[in-house]
């Protein structure tokens, strides 16, 4: 073959084209019962003619110019025509499907249609005269099913056929003046252009299509002339130009079907409404969505089995952070190299560093994965469209969409798949808030830190751990209502349209593959930036110059001759601290580069290098803050006698003595509570409560870890808004806690004068922007 | 004629105009949402409604909803 044929696969959104696609060339592309999934096109290669390419193009209601879909898939149809169309058409909805198919035919490529879901129309007792509706429409049409695979083949081969041989010529005409203008308007300006194009292109200069007038490049006089047509039509018939053209379309589709389709049962209400009637009912939708809500949310992140839960997800998770991340892949590698000699400082690189490194967060991938599923079963079977519609009105009053709760939701978990669940919203503008606020939501890294401050600060209280959901939430609602004031965001909030797909049962295949998709995703972030990251940070902790000589510090301390007591009492002065607290990471090139940072955090009330450097290392994952404040709080796990956990007997060794074992630090830090308190205490001037109070709402809100950076760095698909997501949650972190310290301050005492003036401006600020007025736009915008 | 958000749910109505602006009618449109067609509100909650129009089911925002005219 001299050419290779290619052939476009073009429908309405979740009409299943993607299914059908998948099940023609074979490919695993995620279908989602949720419009909207495909955003760019796709290729790929038939499976019964490796000869020719399938294009899986977005899912469209018209060739309009308006949305991104449109302007995608018409593009491709213009500019790279393609041999031939398969139009899938969703049976079950006629009339708004073959809307489009008139608008295909007029392109001038040959056309197949694939009935889709003939057998849910057989069901019902509806018939379709297929052989007449082929006539009316001049084009051939194959009944398929794409989820059972049903007359698939038939329908590529039909295309194939229609690629080589066939011609689509429109059988539709509209009424007299419509006509009489577009015959004057072909006449005019597309005479030059290839004749099966020319009617195409007459009508979207009727609709004044200004894509179509640009790229034409018609001529002002030109455009004068067949404005008068237009007018002249448009004066007649008493409506503007591309509203007649719709209403014709569809009442010339009304018409074709009058004879063609029969239906039994006639405003019968569907399964689907039923379940609607229910699930959305104006009194039942919030309750039904709770219980659901807490199902998937208990089921993937909540207390686990064996602990009065059921999350099969927090057990699976517990299990690989022990067994796995904690026994065989840190000490186990260890044990490993060990055996094979390998210098020590590659044995900390290997497992202290990158091994500890990835296994914190592919511990996570049992939750996520369970959580996951959850969600694409939610997905599939169409709840998670009508989750967007009921949360829409209390999502808008911030300037989010309804489409915004489930990454909010998700990020409760861990913020990396919950930035990524913002992908299914397709408005650029609300995608790009929800990717902002998402990492608000305290995710379960951050539950450590409070943990820890409640501990040590709080006596424990619970207040704290519920204020911090709190600040997440209202951090989002603020960032919210500020952003769609500013010109980046304002001008774009897209008004809630959008089809919901009728229930199914969910197809194991799809939810499988979805879960999997999203799965691996995560994996390979952890993989990358992880790995990048914890060996960074690894390197910077574990050297530094002692003394004038560069290493590996805790080497280097071992050396008396370098370490002497001299250099101590220098680095106890450095640091201010006593010369019994030198350690060596004091002298590590992280705590050097930390002292002269922590001034920017002064003004916040934690301005002292061991909590910078928890923050830093709060960069790679939050978890860290409390590991890095064990290491800098002097935790040395105190020996106790090993105990057999099952009889409870401390175990001996072989000459009888008690084998000693190293306490290990407690999630929460408990053993360091009281250093954490007195250095708090010392550093703040004996407002210990309010500095820490203060550290734990710049570590909630600020940038999130490397591995959900990377995640929104995908998301955002720019460099600029990347750097402008994280510039945000950083400078609103830091405001937020220079207010509370400041302000704070007030009702403690030890006011200082410019701070508070400072803190006052800001709130003013702050205020300004929530409570300025804002008109709120109606029309939707695309670019 | 009144806009869609005050029609009575379950009653099967006739569109006699859409407005907007023309990206904001041309979408409507394109779902389906012409005038001298047919549409039931299904469903409302919050003034969003779920209306049945060329048997599919769209949700539809207040805003929206109060540019059809029925």
């Amino acid at each position: 073959m001299d050419k290779q044929i290619r052939i476009a696969l073009a429908g309405n959104p979740n009409s299943g084209k993607t299914t059908l696609f998948n099940k023609l060339t074979g490919s695993n592309q995620f279908v989602g019962n949720w419009p909207g999934v495909t955003v760019e096109k796709k290729e790929g290669k038939l499976i019964v003619d490796k000869e020719v390419v399938l294009t899986d193009l977005p899912g469209i209601y018209s060739l309009s110019p308006y949305t991104l879909e449109e302007v995608v898939a018409r593009n491709y149809l213009i500019e790279e025509k393609p041999d031939a169309i398969l139009n899938i058409v969703d049976a079950t909805n006629l009339e708004r499907n073959l809307y489009l198919t008139t608008q295909l035919t007029e392109l001038g490529i040959p056309t197949v249609i694939a009935l889709n879901m003939m057998d849910l129309v057989k069901k019902a007792g509806d018939t379709i005269n297929i052989k007449e509706l082929s006539r009316q429409l001049g084009c051939p049409i194959v009944e398929i099913s794409a989820l059972k695979g049903q007359g698939v083949e038939e329908a590529a081969r039909a295309a194939i056929a229609a690629a080589k041989t066939g011609k689509t010529v429109p059988q539709h005409s509209f009424s007299g003046p419509v006509e009489h203008a577009l015959a004057h308007i072909e006449e005019v300006t597309v005479h030059n252009l290839p004749e099966e194009q020319q009617r195409w292109y007459a009508i979207k200069m009727f609709e004044r299509d200004e894509k179509v007038l640009e790229q034409l490049k018609v001529p002002a006089d030109v455009r004068a002339h067949i404005e008068k047509d237009i007018v002249a039509a448009e004066k007649e018939l008493d409506d503007d130009a591309e509203s007649i053209i719709t209403n014709e379309r569809y009442i010339y589709i009304a018409q074709l079907l009058k004879g063609i389709y029969k239906k039994k049962g006639k405003g019968q209400l569907s399964t689907s409404d039923k379940i609607d009637k229910i699930v959305t009912n104006r009194i039942l939708a919030l309750p039904i969505f709770v219980v659901v809500m807490w199902l998937v949310y208990a089921l993937s992140m909540g207390a686990p089995i064996g602990d009065g839960g059921i999350a099969i997800g927090t057990f699976l998770t517990d299990w690989a952070n022990d067994v796995l991340g904690g026994a065989w892949l840190t000490d186990g590698s260890r044990a490993i190299l060990e055996s094979w000699n390998v210098a020590p400082w590659l044995v900390g690189l290997i497992s202290d560093g990158i091994l500890a490194g990835v296994g914190a967060v592919l511990g996570f991938v049992p939750q996520m994965l369970v959580l996951f599923l959850m969600l694409c079963i939610l997905e599939d079977c169409g709840y998670m469209a009508r989750i967007a519609f009921i949360m829409d009105r209390i999502f808008r009053r911030f300037g989010l969409s309804g489409k915004s709760f489930i990454p909010m939701l998700v990020g409760t978990g861990c913020g990396i798949p919950g930035v990524m669940a913002s992908r299914t919203i397709e408005n650029e503008r609300d995608r790009r808030m929800t990717v902002m606020t998402t990492t608000f939501i305290p995710c379960g890294a951050k539950m450590p830190i409070i943990g820890l401050i409640a501990g040590a600060l709080f006596g424990g209280s619970t207040w704290v751990a519920t204020s911090a959901y709190f600040i997440g939430i209202a951090a989002i609602v603020i960032s919210g209502i500020m952003l769609k004031k500013t010109k980046m965001f304002a001008g774009d909030p897209a008004p809630f349209v959008m089809e919901l797909p009728a229930y199914h049962v969910p197809s194991w295949g799809n939810v499988l593959r979805g879960t999997w998709e999203r799965g691996w995703s995560f994996i390979k972030r952890a993989g990358t930036v992880i790995v990048l990251s914890s060996i960074v940070i690894w390197f910077l902790s574990g050297f530094g110059t002692v003394n004038g000589r560069f290493g590996m510090v805790d080497e280097l301390y071992e050396d008396e001759t370098v370490v002497t007591d001299e250099y101590v009492t220098v680095v106890a002065d450095r640091m201010g601290i006593s010369e019994d607290e030198v350690e060596p990471m004091d002298d590590s090139i992280l705590a050097r580069v930390a002292q002269p940072v922590s001034v920017i955090f002064k003004p916040l009330g934690f301005g002292d290098w061991k909590p910078t450097v928890a923050t830093v290392t709060g960069l790679v994952a939050k978890e860290e803050v409390v590991a890095t404040f064990g290491v800098l709080y002097n935790f040395q796990g105190e020996e106790a006698a090993a105990i057999d956990e099952e009889t409870g007997e401390v175990l001996l060794d072989e000459d009888g003595n008690p084998i000693m074992e190293e306490e290990e630090l407690e999630e929460n830090g408990d053993q360091i509570w009281e250093n954490v308190e007195s250095d708090f205490n010392a550093f703040s001037g004996g407002h210990g409560r309010l500095a820490a109070y203060s550290f734990m709402i710049f570590n909630l809100l600020c940038a999130p870890c490397f591995a959900a950076i990377g995640a929104i760095r995908r998301e955002m698909n720019s460099r600029k808004w990347t750097w402008f997501a994280i510039g945000y949650q950083c400078g609103f972190a830091y405001v937020t806690a220079l207010i509370v310290w400041q302000l704070g301050r007030l009702f403690v005492g030890g006011v200082n004068v410019i701070g508070l003036i400072v803190a006052l401006v800001l709130l003013a600020a702050l205020c300004y922007q929530l409570f300025k007025p804002y008109k709120e736009a109606t029309t939707l915008t695309v670019k | 004629m009144i806009p869609l958000v005050l029609a009575e749910p379950g009653e099967e109505n006739i569109i006699l105009r859409v407005g907007g602006s023309p990206e904001t009618k041309k979408h409507l449109e394109d779902l389906g949402f012409v005038a001298g067609g047919s549409v039931t509100v299904l469903n409302t909650i919050a003034g969003n409604l779920i209306v049945n129009v060329k048997e599919s089911r769209v949700a539809i925002s207040r805003e929206m909803a109060g540019k059809i005219m029925v």
